[in-house]
């Protein structure tokens, strides 16, 4: 983990309200698919946590949405401005070397790291589909995805692939018998809620990552916990730390 | 030059990790500079464990946040029997927090302590975000001199920190109540009740108020009590940047405490430590503590 100056070289806006976010990547450490940065937007006195959507020993990739004012000031930077960055953090999604074959299931900016990872998978020679879910067509980063991944689509309007929830077609390809050998999903808590109980019915382990508010970021504070299982109950893990990456067995989960 | 004591510590720069934001000391970040830190304050420790509050637990609010943590720990028995972390090979001393209810769970959690050798000790009489309807320890004189009697009594040996809540009518009050209890130094202030109100959600979120907007509220606690008491205050509340260090130590603070301001800037305790260095050198200071309550009142009051 480190904290730097780091400038951008790249701000596109992809679709209406999302943007793509390219820094030089001066940290010593190779990012890792899961893993996340946590950015210093002037004058925002909370950081504001984005996964690692790409990157390299040169560059780091954030996809974001604007949804609310500290988005909103990023989309305003400028290439050539430099951010404040604090990264990268957090577990990266488990590789297994016996897991050959990976469903990835993602919504909305949830798909961010999972377009990273998917790429990654695919260099590794692995097999990935990836079940990718948006409101509308324009919130599918068309522009990021990987070549060679196999992707389904899914929009609640129906405007690009299938119409309605991306667990739809991902729960009839399990049901179809199907099964992969490991999960991995980002995106709101229902969907993941949702994609925890089809891997615990199909016996197929999941991994899945997080989200919440944070204030340090790095394990200090126990501000951005959620509900870990634990013996015959439960704790509370970090986010930041312990996750943003969890088994999706172990994640208590909450009423939706 | 920025050295300076702490009862029998030597600390290395005047510049505390305040609790909470540091966890216990175990983090290693490889972007701090370690030797720009007097001293860390572990987080808060209770005599039971404790789970803390439900989320939501930070809440960002104009140019600060509230928090309610609610003192998330492994209580004190399992705290001791992992060994208290040590960053003493970086020169970085560790003051343990703990909180109670009342003298008994105090002593409890003391006599544990003192068994392991712990030598400071700051008692959190004011965390917000526990038994909110509950009045805080140290909204109380009276509690708060009768807490620090009963502590001092058997613990003599033991520096002692009070850490005061800034919700009070006269801060001073409880401030000479800690001191004559026998204190021997005291923390402030810890955050501002405060509340947000979440208008999507139609909820409420409850916690305490840090950052920069406290810094008022802080140097207004540091140059009250700075006047009525003799123990070294640590001076709290809204630091950003080296300067905020600086009119901190100027209002009568003996050190200062870090406190959210470190999540907003990583490089904060090296740029109060650069901060203090420049300013002594320019106005003749040799150490560190020489700046403390040096204000030219009659300026200041005068405006010329
Ligand atoms: C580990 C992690 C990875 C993330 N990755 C991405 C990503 O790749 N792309 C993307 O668009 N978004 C991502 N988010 C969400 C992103 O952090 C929020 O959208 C952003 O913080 C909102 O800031 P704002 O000022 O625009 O919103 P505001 O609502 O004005 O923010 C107010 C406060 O709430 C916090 N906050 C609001 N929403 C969230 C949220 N969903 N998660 C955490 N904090 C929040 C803000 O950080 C800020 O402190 C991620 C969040 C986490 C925790
Ligand atoms: C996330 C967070 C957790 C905190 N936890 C504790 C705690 O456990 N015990 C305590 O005495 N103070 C705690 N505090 C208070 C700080 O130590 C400090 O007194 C306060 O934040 C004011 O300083 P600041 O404005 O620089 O943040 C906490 C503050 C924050 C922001
Ligand atoms: S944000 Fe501080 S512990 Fe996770």
């Amino acid at each position: 983990m480190e904290a730097r100056n780091l400038k951008i070289t790249g701000l596109t806006e992809l679709s209406a309200g999302h943007y793509l976010v390219e820094l030089e990547n001066s940290f010593s450490t190779m990012p890792l698919p899961g893993q996340f940065v946590h950015i210093k937007v002037p004058p925002f006195f909370l950081r504001r946590p984005f996964s690692i959507a790409g990157g390299d020993a040169e560059k780091i990739r954030v996809l974001f949405r604007v949804a609310g004012e500290g988005t909103r000031a990023l989309s305003c930077m400028e290439p050539g401005d430099e951010l404040n960055v604090i990264g990268p953090l957090g577990t990266p999604f488990p590789v297994r070397e016996e897991w050959k074959k990976a469903f990835i299931v993602a919504g909305g900016t949830g798909a961010a790291p999972l377009l990273f990872l998917s790429s990654r998978l695919l260099s590794e020679g692995r097999e990935a589909l990836f079940f990718y879910g948006a409101r509308e067509a324009g919130h599918i980063m068309f522009r990021l995805l990987p070549p060679g991944v196999d992707f389904i689509f899914t929009t609640q309007d129906g405007s690009y692939g299938e119409k309605g929830l991306v667990t739809g077609p991902f729960e009839k390809m399990l049901r179809d018998g199907l099964l992969p050998d490991v999960i991995y999903a980002g995106g709101p808590h229902g969907l993941l809620k949702n994609v925890a109980g089809l891997s615990a019915s199909y016996r197929v382990p999941a991994f899945v990552t997080l989200e919440n508010r944070m204030a340090c970021g790095t394990g200090l504070c126990y501000g951005c916990v959620t509900k870990i299982r634990s013996g015959d109950g439960w704790d509370y893990r970090r986010v930041c730390k312990d996750g943003p990456v969890f088994d999706a067995a172990d994640i208590e989960w909450e009423e939706s | 030059m920025l050295g300076l004591k702490l009862g029998k510590m030597d600390l290395q720069s005047p510049v505390i990790m305040m609790s909470g934001i540091f966890s216990y000391g175990e983090a290693d970040l490889g972007y701090l500079d370690y030797s720009t830190i007097g001293a860390v304050v572990t987080k808060t420790i209770t005599l039971e464990p404790r789970q803390g509050n439900p989320q939501p637990r930070i809440w960002e609010a104009g140019s600060g946040m509230l928090n309610s943590i609610g003192l998330q720990n492994p209580g004190i028995k399992d705290f001791v029997s992992h060994g208290i972390p040590s960053l003493m090979d970086r020169g970085v001393r560790t003051i343990v927090s703990i909180s109670g209810q009342d003298s008994g769970e105090i002593l409890s959690m003391m006599e544990s302590l003192s068994a392991l050798g712990v030598e400071t000790v700051e008692i959190n009489l004011s965390c917000p975000n526990v038994h909110r309807d509950r009045p805080m320890i140290s909204q109380s004189a009276r509690l708060t001199g009768q807490l620090l009697r009963d502590v001092k009594r058997e613990f003599g040996q033991v520096f002692v920190i009070a850490k005061l809540s800034p919700n009070v009518t006269d801060i001073s009050e409880i401030a000479i109540a800690a001191e004559e209890g026998g204190a021997d130094g005291l923390s402030m202030i810890n955050t501002v009740r405060g509340l947000c109100v979440d208008i999507e959600g139609r909820r409420i979120i409850e916690g305490g108020y840090s950052g920069p907007p406290v810094k008022p509220v802080g140097l207004r606690a540091v140059y009250d009590v700075y006047r009525k008491v003799r123990v070294p205050i640590i001076g709290i509340g809204g630091i950003e940047k080296g300067r905020d260090a600086l009119e901190y130590i100027l209002a009568g603070a003996y050190a200062v405490g870090v406190g959210s301001g470190f999540f907003s800037n990583p490089f904060l305790t090296s740029e109060i430590c650069g901060e203090l260095k420049d300013y002594m050198v320019k106005n003749n200071f040799r150490r560190v503590t020489d700046i403390s309550g040096m204000l030219n009142e009659k300026n200041y009051k005068t405006g010329r």
